[in-house]
Order: C-alpha cells, then structure tokens, then sequence
C-alpha cells in the first residue's frame, strides 16, 4: 500500500468540511432543540399532543446534538482550526438561542435569563480555549520554522 | 522540515501537513507492522493511521510523535497477536557476555525475527532495525527499561540460535 493509497483511505476522516458539517449540526440541533424548549416551559395550557408533538422535537434535536458531539469527539476529531471554527458556530448557536428565546417568551423569566447567560459564558469560555491553544500552535510553528 | 514542525501543522489542520506525515513515516510503519506479523497487512496499518488521526489533535508533545506512534502500531499488533502475547513470559536470564550481539545484522534480524517470541521479536525491532533507545522501546512497551534490556539480551540469544538452526555461521 502507497502512502496516497492510505490517504485515500483516510479521505472521510481527514475532510475539513465533513468534521464542520457535524459540529454545525450538533450546534443547530442543541440550538433547536433549547429554542423547542424554551417555547415549552413558558408556554401555559398547551394541550397533550402539542405537549408530545414538543418532547418529540427536544428529542430529535437532542440526538443531532449527541451525534455530531460523538463524531467529533470520537470519529473526525477537530483539529486546532477546526476548534476555532466550531466553537465560533457554538457562539453563533448560542446567539440564535438567545434572541429565539427572547422572542418566544412572552415575559422572560428569571431561570432562562440564568440558563442562557450560562450557556453563552460557556460558549465564549469554549472559544477562549480555542484561540489560545490554537495561537500556542502557531508561536511553535513560528518556533520551529526559524 | 522536522518531525516536531510536520506535527505541529498537522495539528493546526493545515491540509498539505497530514499527508506529508504520513510519506515521511508510512514506511516504517508497514515495516514494523509487516515484520512483527510475519506478512503485510493494510488493514492493520490503516488501523494504527485513523488512530493516529483521532489521536494527533491531543498529542501533547509533538517532539515524541515517533514514540507515540509507535505504541499505537504496537497495539494494533497486539490486538492481531493476542493469543501469543498472552503466553508466559520466560524468566530473565543472567546478564552475561553478550556473544550473541556481534552476529545481530539488519538483514539477518529481518529474515529470522518471524520464529521469535512476539514481545522479544518487538524490542528486536524496535532497537536494531528502527534505532530507537532503549528509553524509548520502555516507553512504547510500557515496561520498564531493566525488562527490555532483559527481552533484548534473551531476544538475540533466540535469534541467534535460530540464525544457527538455519545455518547461518556465526
């Protein structure tokens, strides 16, 4: 076996578009499925079936969430750009959460405000981490290089 | 370019580093791979790359890729030779003159190594043929450096007497 002959065996594992296609999809899904949520709690009265049909879509966004988090994690791992990228996504998620929430709920009320402040500390902790551990990369490129 | 820096781009993501890491070890690899199980196998080379693909992004000292690639090819080697791995190791002989060092030639390791035992066959090439330290065949061992100095002195013995088996004059 050749070394082209095992890149192209590795070609799905090292496709910088299929590692951000599934860190976009964990961040929509874990998006939607807050946003759903959100329209659930401060909801009052929603009869049963729209109750389930609710759980159903939590639910679905959930397993996107959870499946773009195992493959990233597990299957095409991120590499130091690619955390940059994908952490700014969450960012944009977290955003698209936000202003959903603010929109959806009819008076706002003090948990969400906690929960979402949480969540968007979470998400600019996240991109913190990955510019900093990206930059340490590129001082010892530079390092390296000279 | 050095290992370090062809690590380092790799880790990055930048797209023309992985696959010169990949020319600049792939060989060595199949070697390690191929001698240990006594035939090539691209499955198992495979294997050892997506590990090290899903690895590399943690990889905290990118100076010691080699090492750590390594014990990940070992591994996958393992996995294939569990049964063998799994048989008793021998005691440790007494250290004595080591006659048998002087007859331990690349090509001669090569041809013999298929009858060795698999862990003294692993330090055999990892040592002789891939010129590692002792150091860092304990590391990729996972044993302690006394162990493989202990597997390389019984490995050459073994190979010797195999090399005398197949009528090799020493």
């Amino acid at each position: 076996m050749t070394p082209e002959d095992l890149l192209g065996r590795l070609d799905a594992q090292l496709s910088f578009r299929r590692r951000i296609a599934y860190a976009a999809v964990a961040f929509a899904g874990l998006a939607g499925s807050a946003l759903i949520g959100v329209l659930w709690a401060t909801e009052p009265h929603l009869p049963a079936r729209t109750q389930v049909s609710f759980g159903v879509l939590v639910v679905i966004g959930a397993a996107w969430a959870i499946f773009g988090g195992w493959a990233v994690t597990r299957r095409t791992p991120l590499f130091a750009r690619d955390r940059v990228v994908a952490s700014w996504l969450g960012l944009a998620a977290w955003m698209v959460f936000a202003v959903g929430a603010l929109l959806l709920a009819p008076s706002v009320p003090g948990w969400l405000i906690v929960v979402g402040c949480a969540m968007g500390v979470t998400a600019a902790a996240n991109l913190a981490v990955a510019l900093r551990a990206r930059a340490a990369l590129l001082r010892r490129r530079a390092e390296l290089a000279e | 370019m050095s290992d370090e820096l062809i690590v380092v781009r790799c880790q990055l993501g930048e797209r023309d580093a992985f696959p010169e890491l990949v020319r600049h070890w792939h060989g060595r690899v199949e070697r390690y791979v191929g001698r240990m199980l006594g035939r090539a196998d691209d499955d198992v080379v495979q294997e050892v790359w997506l590990a090290v693909v899903k690895g590399l992004p943690r990889l905290r000292q990118p100076d010691r890729f080699g090492p750590w690639l390594f014990a990940i090819a070992r591994r996958a080697v393992m996995n294939r030779l569990r049964d063998a791995y799994a048989s008793p190791e021998p005691l440790p002989v007494e250290d004595g003159p080591d006659e048998a060092a002087a007859v331990v030639d690349r090509e001669l390791v090569a041809g013999a190594l298929s009858a060795l035992p698999p862990r003294e066959r692993e330090v055999l090439l990892l040592f002789h043929l891939e010129d590692l330290s002792l150091d860092t065949c304990a590391q990729i061992c996972a044993v302690p450096v006394g162990t493989v100095k202990s597997r390389l002195n019984r490995g050459r013995r073994l190979l010797r007497e195999e090399l005398l088996r197949k009528g090799y004059e020493g």
